[in-house]
Parts: C-alpha cells; structure tokens; sequence
C-alpha cells in the first residue's frame, strides 16, 4: 500500500528560498570581484547588476528544491526523492534503519517545527534528513516508522516459524511470544524507563567535564578583546590577574619564569572557564531528560532550549558501556550508553546516551538488566602490565625534564632542576592505570574495564563481534604480553576506539581469542534457531 | 598457514626506497631555503632510509601469513606491532579483489575483505598472484554466503 509522496512543511519553502536567495545573492559578489582582479574587461559595477539576479534565481532554486524533494512511507521502505536538475531517490528499508532523531532549536519549538534524521549502518553520513516538518508529522512518522519496523519483522518471524513448523522443530517460547505481543502494539504510549532527577542533572554538570566546552572561553576572549582593542595579543585583564602572584608586566621583555606564571595562572583560569561552561552547557542539553520504551524501540526526549528526541532500536544495540569518572566514581555516580552502528564518524554521538547519570550499583543493575550479563567479576592483567606502564610514565617524565633543560639552556630559566618533581607522580600514574583495568569473560559476554580519568566498562555480547585481533608491540613481546582488541560495528569506536584489554599474558590473550570466535559462532548459531533479541527492554 | 608471493618485497621494497627519495627532497629543499644541511648529512639519512625500508620489508614477508580456517579468515603481519587477526565468515560484508599500476606489472593482486566493523574495518591481503586472489575471493564469498548470519547490525 504506498501512501501519498508527502513534502516537507510549507515553511521550509519559505527558509529554502531565502538561503538558497541568500547565496544567489553573494556568489556574483566573489565571482566578480576575482575576476575583476584577473580581467580588465570585467568591471566591479556589474555585481549590482548580477547580484538581483543572483537572488531571484536562488529562490527559484529554494522553491524548486521544495517542490521536488518528497517522502513516502511505503509497506517495505522509506522512501526519499530529491533534486531539482540531478534526481536522487533513495529508498530505505525499516529493518536497515537504527536510530530516529528529532531535533528542535528555539525557533522551532515556536512554531512547532521539528528536523527528523534517519540513521543507518551504511556510509559515513546521516542516510536522510527531513528539514524540516512540523511537529505533529515528526511524531507521526516516528509512530508509522516504528509500526512498518514491527510489521516487517513480525512478517519475518511468521515465515521463519513457518519453515521451522515444516522441518518439525517448532518451539515458541514464552519470551518471543511476549515481545511479539509487544511489538503488535506499538503505538501505545512509551513507558517510562528512567527520567533524570534535578538532583542527578546537577551531579551530572558538576561531574561532567567536557574538553569541548573549551572552544567557549576562547570565543569569549576573541569577543573580548575585538570590544576593547589596543591591548595587543594578550587582553589586559590576563596579565592583570597573573600579576600578584608574580607574573609579567606586559609580554615584552618578560622573564621565562613569570611567563610560566602567566601561563600557568591562565591555564588555571581557562580551565575554571571551561568547567562552567561546560556544566551549562550538560543543563542545556539534558534538562528533562526521559528515556521510556515503545514496542521494541528506545525512546528519549531532552534539551532545556533546543529539544532532541528520538528512538534506537533495541535489536540494533551493539554494546552497552558504563561510564564514571574520578568525580563521579567519588559521589559514586555513573552513566549507562547503548551504541548502534547508526552515527558516522562525522555526527555526534550524544544522544546513545540511555542514561546519562545515576547512582553506580542502580547503572550496574540497569547494565545488567539490559544485557542479562552476570555480575561480571574483574580479573586483571598480570602485574608485568604495571611495571610496563610505570616504564612508559617514567620515558614521558624523562621527557619533560628534558624539555625544562632544553628550555633553560635556550632562555634563562632557572631551577630548571624543579622538573625532576614529575617523577614523584609516575609511580601513582602507573598504579592508578593498573588498577583501573578489568575483564570479565562471560557466559556470552566479554566485559572490559580501562581508564582512570574516564573509566569506561564495556559489555560486549560475543554475538556482536566483528573482528577479533591479538597485538603485541615490540615492547610487549620482549615481555611476553598481548593485547587483545575486539571490534564491533559501534559508531561510538571513532571516538572512544576499539575495545582492548591490554597487557595479557599471551597466553590469556590467545585463549581469549579462541572463546571470542567460538562463542560467536555458537551464539550464530543460536540465534538461526530462535530469534530472540537477546537484549530486554525493561532494564530499569 | 599460506605466505605471500616472493614479488610482494620488490613492491614494498620500491616503497621504503620512495620514502627515502621523499625525506631525500625533503632535507634537500630545507638546506636551499632555511638551514645548510651537509651533502654527506643528506646522504646519510637516504642511505639509512633506505636500508631501514628495504629491511623492514623483508621482514615483513617474512612475518606476513594467512590461512582459511574452520569459521574464520586468520592472518599474522606486522613488524614493529605483530598482529594476529581472526575475521569471521559470518562478519565478511563483501569481498574485493583489488590491483594498483605497480601490482599490475608485477603481476599481483590484493584481496580486500570488509566487515560491519567500525575500525581497521577492511582487511587487505595483498601479494596474491591474480589467480590465487580470483580462488580465494571466491572461496570466502562462498563461506560468506554459507555462514550469513540473520541480522549482524
């Protein structure tokens, strides 16, 4: 039954012509203005001819792009035709897609407006985005995707269970029974799963420390010093904050030890900068976090100004990692993230988190839940590992101190010796890295723990596997160690890497290798009996 | 466990010898316009490079194996980092058999293999002479197909 093409909101027509207008308009700026450098016959008075031009043809453009860009919801696949002069139609399938996200920016909520992009596992960028629709159509094609999922895969299991009935081995058990039951209602209302306290928002952005928030303070500083000119590079105020505790005049002609002053005081008050902002920035964006459940999907809603929303397929989720840095883990806080292969390398991966912060034994709990892992019990790499480690801190501050010798013979810093003091820290850096590390080699999940500053704990079902690798480094090697790294198709692996359990005898390495394919292939081989999902719904 | 064919150090060999070249044009146009670099200095550094270039890729003929297993596609390479790597038949997306210019005139192929997975997700074999990666391309399509799992993301 293939519905009706269906067009993007009527405003979008509107936005389209006057960016696409907007081009026109400045394109005959540039062109002309280069050429006029390059040809005498050129003159710099034609913009004002060109440029009108330039601007009626971009809107026909934005009107045209309207007009030919349409969607449809059909039985099988989404479908997405666009192009005014080169068409592109793509159709999608529903089993093919992972994540739904609707996002909203304040203009939008005012006149109830929402951007819809579909992810898939294929290629590097968003398969398709609907910018924009109002609302009320987000949400219904959000409900229609959904259902079209659940029918399709309802289709599937109807036919696998035929060809299971006629080779005589029939067996629906409880479980597939109920989750169908389930996905044939899914246009009820979520149910709620988790939805984050004040209390937890607040936790959560004064223990959260985004590195990327530091772009904030340097805009600030660029906004700054553009008002109030005449200071130079530096703005005044840097160097007067820096100045009782010892640091410099004004740059010129200062010493190198209150410039490190200087830089020090100013990494310091970067830092305090970045940490606000930062801690805005998570209230911004996760205020009224809900994470609930429909059919067989996720569902989650946030966002204090511009609100995102959206779904993730429980059946799509890769692995399951449980997030806690050194604050968190000291209120004893953490956070729960489901990956898919949905994101590119290119988009952001914000919105897997399932919850982004609650207490560490009820994330634990939800962890396993979700999984259905047992309680996994750590086992850690021999304690060669630490020694391997407390080498390779102890080459970094072997470096340091060198650069402070170097940095002294160059300038005339004194006490250059001082850097020595770095290495006080090596023996704790080494120790702290050790003890954060973890595996678990589970009935048919591998959990892998790592990181001090932002201690990371993986559950890997064996199911998920794509790759398993064994390496081992010529350092290792003279040790006898490997690590062993386990691939999946997780967007999130861009970011954060593939995850490995390093430093293992290689004998432990190489048994591990073996169990990771072998229960693959068996868990392969279970599901082409049943087809469960293996994942629950109802973690919380 | 199958090696590579012999032909594949002369490609990886021509390699090192090019980087070598590189740093070789490299250090000569910093001695042009910035600092004076000595003749023998330059010479130096192209010899090594290319005594180093040419040494790891023998070794890394040396090192380099694959072999079809049970379930899986499992190859040994590297030389600085040694890696041993299992790709399941399950996990295989497709499978290309691939040549550059250079390969072509030495008459070798690669065979590159893709999986869902997020990093390092193609696996090249390269040094197959054309009709053993025709063979062995087939063959893991074949085992592709066999093993399909149901629904890997």
């Amino acid at each position: 039954m293939p519905s009706d093409a269906n067009r993007l909101h009527p405003l979008s027509a509107v936005t389209l012509a006057l960016q696409r207008g907007l081009t026109g308009l400045s394109m005959p700026f540039f062109v002309v203005m280069i050429l006029s450098t390059i040809f005498d016959g050129v003159d710099i008075d034609w913009i004002f001819m060109l440029a009108p031009v330039g601007f009626v043809v971009g809107i026909g453009y934005g009107i045209a792009y309207y007009y030919r860009f349409t969607y449809a919801i059909t039985s099988r696949t989404l479908d997405v035709t666009s192009g005014v002069f080169s068409r592109r139609s793509r159709e999608i399938p529903y089993r093919r897609i992972q994540n739904v996200d609707v996002s909203q920016g304040v203009l939008y909520r005012i006149f109830g407006l929402a951007v819809v992009s579909l992810e898939t596992a294929g290629g590097g960028e968003t398969e398709a985005t609907l910018n924009f629709v109002s609302e009320a159509e987000a949400e219904r094609l959000r409900a229609e995707i959904r259902r079209q999922t659940a029918r399709a895969d309802d289709d599937d299991a109807s036919s696998d269970e035929r060809a299971a009935s006629a080779s005589g081995s029939a067996s629906a058990s409880g479980v597939d029974e109920s989750t169908r039951h389930e996905r044939s209602h899914p246009d009820r209302r979520p149910t709620l799963l988790f939805e984050l306290e004040p209390t937890e928002l607040l936790v959560y952005a004064l223990t959260s420390f985004r590195w990327g928030a530091a772009v904030f303070p340097i805009a600030l500083v660029i906004f700054l010093t553009s008002a109030d000119s005449g200071s130079g590079l530096v703005p005044a105020f840097i160097l007067e904050i820096a100045r009782p505790v010892g640091g410099p005049a004004s740059l010129d002609g200062a010493a190198v030890g209150s410039l490190l002053v200087l830089i020090a005081v100013t990494a310091l008050q970067w830092s305090v900068a970045t940490y606000v902002a930062s801690a805005i920035y998570t209230v911004a964006n996760y205020y009224g976090f809900r994470l609930g459940r429909a059919g067989a999907d996720f569902v989650y809603e946030r966002g204090l100004i511009q609100r995102y929303s959206g779904s993730i397929p429980v059946d799509k989720v890769q692995s399951v990692t449980i997030t806690e840095n050194p604050l968190q883990r000291l209120v004893g806080y953490a956070g729960l993230w489901v990956e898919t292969a949905g994101y590119g390398p290119e988009s952001s991966g914000g919105s897997q988190s399932a919850i982004p912060l609650a207490e560490t034994d009820r994330i634990y709990r939800f962890a396993e839940n979700l999984t259905d892992v047992e309680t996994p019990r750590f086992q850690r790499p021999p304690t060669l590992a630490r020694r391997r480690y407390l080498v390779r801190y102890s080459a970094i501050a072997a470096i340091v101190v060198a650069v402070a010798f170097g940095l002294a013979q160059g300038t005339g810093l004194e006490r250059w010796y001082l850097a020595v003091a770095v290495f006080v820290a090596v023996p704790l850096a080494a120790h702290l890295k050790y003890v954060n590390l973890g595996y678990h080699v589970g009935e048919e999940h591998l959990v892998i723990r790592s990181g001090f500053w932002n201690r990371r704990t993986t559950v890997i079902p064996y199911y998920r596997i794509q790759t398993v690798s064994t390496r081992r480094s010529i350092f290792q090697r003279r040790l006898g160690l490997a690590s062993l790294a386990v691939d999946t198709a997780s967007s999130r692996t861009f970011s954060w890497g593939t995850p490995t359990v390093p430093d293992l005898e290689l004998e432990t390495a190489r048994e591990l290798h073996g169990i990771g394919r072998e229960r693959l292939q068996s868990a392969v081989r279970e599901r082409a009996r049943s087809d469960e999902t293996g994942l629950s719904v109802d973690f919380t | 466990m199958e090696t590579l064919h012999p032909r594949i150090r002369l490609l990886w060999i021509a390699r090192g010898a090019l980087a070598a070249v590189v740093l070789g044009v490299v250090l000569t146009a910093i001695d042009q316009w910035q600092v004076t670099v000595p003749v023998v200095a330059i010479g130096g550094v192209v010899a090594l490079g290319l005594v180093t270039g040419t040494g790891y890729a023998l070794r890394l003929y040396q090192v380099w194996q694959f072999e079809l297993q049970d379930d899986a596609l499992y190859l040994e390479r590297g030389v600085v980092t040694f890696v041993e790597t299992a790709v399941p038949f399950v996990r295989v997306q497709h499978v290309d058999t691939q040549f550059g210019p250079i390969e072509r005139v030495l008459g070798l192929s690669s065979v590159v293999v893709y999986t869902a997975g997020s990093r390092n997700a193609d696996v090249r074999i390269p040094g197959l002479t054309p009709e053993r990666a025709r063979t062995l391309q087939n063959t893991l399509r074949e085992l592709a197909v066999e093993s399909e799992a149901d629904d890997a993301v």
